[in-house]
């Protein structure tokens, strides 16, 4: 196994590697204008579009690599777990679910305001466009706040759950780590795609780094259902 | 599916998968009534996404919420119900949500008193065809709300605009089809 998995973490690294560059290399095109632009070199009104326009293969290959990613972190979680007979193991504490359900519907909340944005994008509707994406930036930027700022501490300080308390502790904190890592990139891209949106570089023809952004969001949702359900929820009853 | 479809494919399994472990459960009989079952008849607005995206979500919930393999089946069967709304929602999306709620309906009769020995044959036909009836029709009340909002006249916001003659473009069209009738205006 130790012969494949090596291999395979090393062509996954490497790929999104290459995506990242490649995708850097085409987002920085208009970059030299936009600067431009803000110096006053060139009129007030000109309308510089936002590269890349089609990112379908990009966001396709990025999300090919996270899907491996969260396929290992999973199954080295079922692997885990197929070895006690209960699960959680004994001594495990049973979680409160009341934060994960609140970071659950805003990341419901937020995945349908994106989606309402991006269709507002596409009709030319741009007040309503930039007031969705603002607002999904706050309410995605709510839950990493919430999970780093309250519910890791409050598990951790009161001794309730740390990653030394065996399998389930140490597995809880990397999924729900990784997971948090990649919401906050989610949130990154986002602060990006506000900048760029208030510069006007969106239009209902030019919106495929937003819908790219969005998908890559809803991808980082569905993995939360996933640790949502197994990790809180199933933990009281699976046995 | 194409990559545009991933948005509602999420949020409908966000929908089941949330609405189910995330909502007070709600009792009815042998059985308990799913929210998510609610997003049923949404399948005829919003197509196949909609249909993964409630199979994916019903699985995610049973992930959290059952303890027994034989309910990692029950979303092929939702699957192939749902599909029935799909292929019938040009006929009649209501007819397509009874087809569901019979096949759901029948599984769940089945499965019920194995999840639940305690529950006879009866008590969970009982049980699981008026809960699966009362979820998916106040869906169905719904879907006819929204599907109302849809066809009102909001089609008006979207414009026809005129493009702007130029030196490259000498033949003004007015956006639609044939705007090539148009004559120019110099």
């Amino acid at each position: 196994m130790k012969g494949f998995i090596l291999p395979a973490g090393a062509l996954l690294s490497i790929s999104f590697i290459i995506v990242l560059v490649g995708f850097l290399y085409s987002d920085t095109r208009n970059w030299a204008s936009v600067i431009s632009k803000s110096l006053g070199r060139l009129p007030r009104d000109t309308v510089i579009g936002a590269f890349p326009v089609d990112i379908n293969l990009t966001i396709q290959l990025i999300l090919l690599t996270e899907l491996l990613l969260f396929g290992g972190a999973f199954g080295m979680y079922f692997t885990i777990r197929a070895r006690f007979a209960l699960w959680p193991p004994a001594g495990a504490p049973i979680l409160d679910d009341f934060i994960p359900r609140i970071q659950t519907l805003i990341l419901i909340s937020s995945s349908i305001l994106i989606e309402w944005s991006v269709w507002q994008l596409k009709r030319g509707k741009d007040k309503a466009f930039k007031a969705g994406l603002v607002g999904t930036t706050v309410l995605g930027s709510l839950f990493p706040i919430l999970q780093f700022g309250y519910e890791w501490p409050r598990l951790l300080l009161n001794g309730i759950l740390t990653p030394a308390d065996g399998f389930f502790g140490a597995s809880f904190f990397l999924l729900t780590g990784i997971h948090g890592a990649h919401v906050v990139a989610g949130v990154i891209a986002y602060l990006f795609v506000d900048a760029r949106a208030f510069m006007g570089q969106y239009s209902p023809k030019n919106h495929g780094f937003v819908e790219a952004t969005s998908t890559y969001w809803h991808f980082v949702h569905i993995i939360w259902l996933l640790l949502f359900a197994l990790l809180w929820q199933g933990s009281r009853i699976l046995g | 599916m194409k990559l545009g479809d991933f948005g509602p494919f999420v949020i409908f399994a966000a929908i089941y998968a949330a609405g189910t472990l995330g909502l007070p459960r709600i009792s009815f009989l042998a059985y308990q009534l799913k929210i998510g079952e609610m997003a049923s008849a949404f399948v005829a607005i919003f197509g196949f996404p909609a249909v993964l995206g409630l199979t994916l979500g019903q699985f995610i919930a049973n992930l959290g919420v059952e303890a027994k393999p034989i309910a990692m089946i029950s979303p092929v069967i939702s699957f192939v119900g749902l599909l029935a709304i799909y292929y019938m929602r040009k006929l009649s999306t209501l007819a397509g949500c009874l087809v569901y709620i019979a096949i759901t309906g029948i599984w769940l009769t089945f499965t019920l008193p194995i999840l639940n020995p305690e529950v006879s044959s009866s008590l969970a036909a009982l049980s699981a065809f008026a809960g699966q009836f009362i979820a998916v029709m106040v869906g169905y009340l719904g879907y006819l709300l929204a599907r109302r909002t849809i066809s009102s006249p909001t089609q008006a916001s979207v414009r026809h605009v005129p493009a702007i003659p130029s030196e490259s473009n000498p033949v003004a069209t007015s956006g639609l089809a044939d705007g090539g009738n148009v004559p120019n205006k110099r």
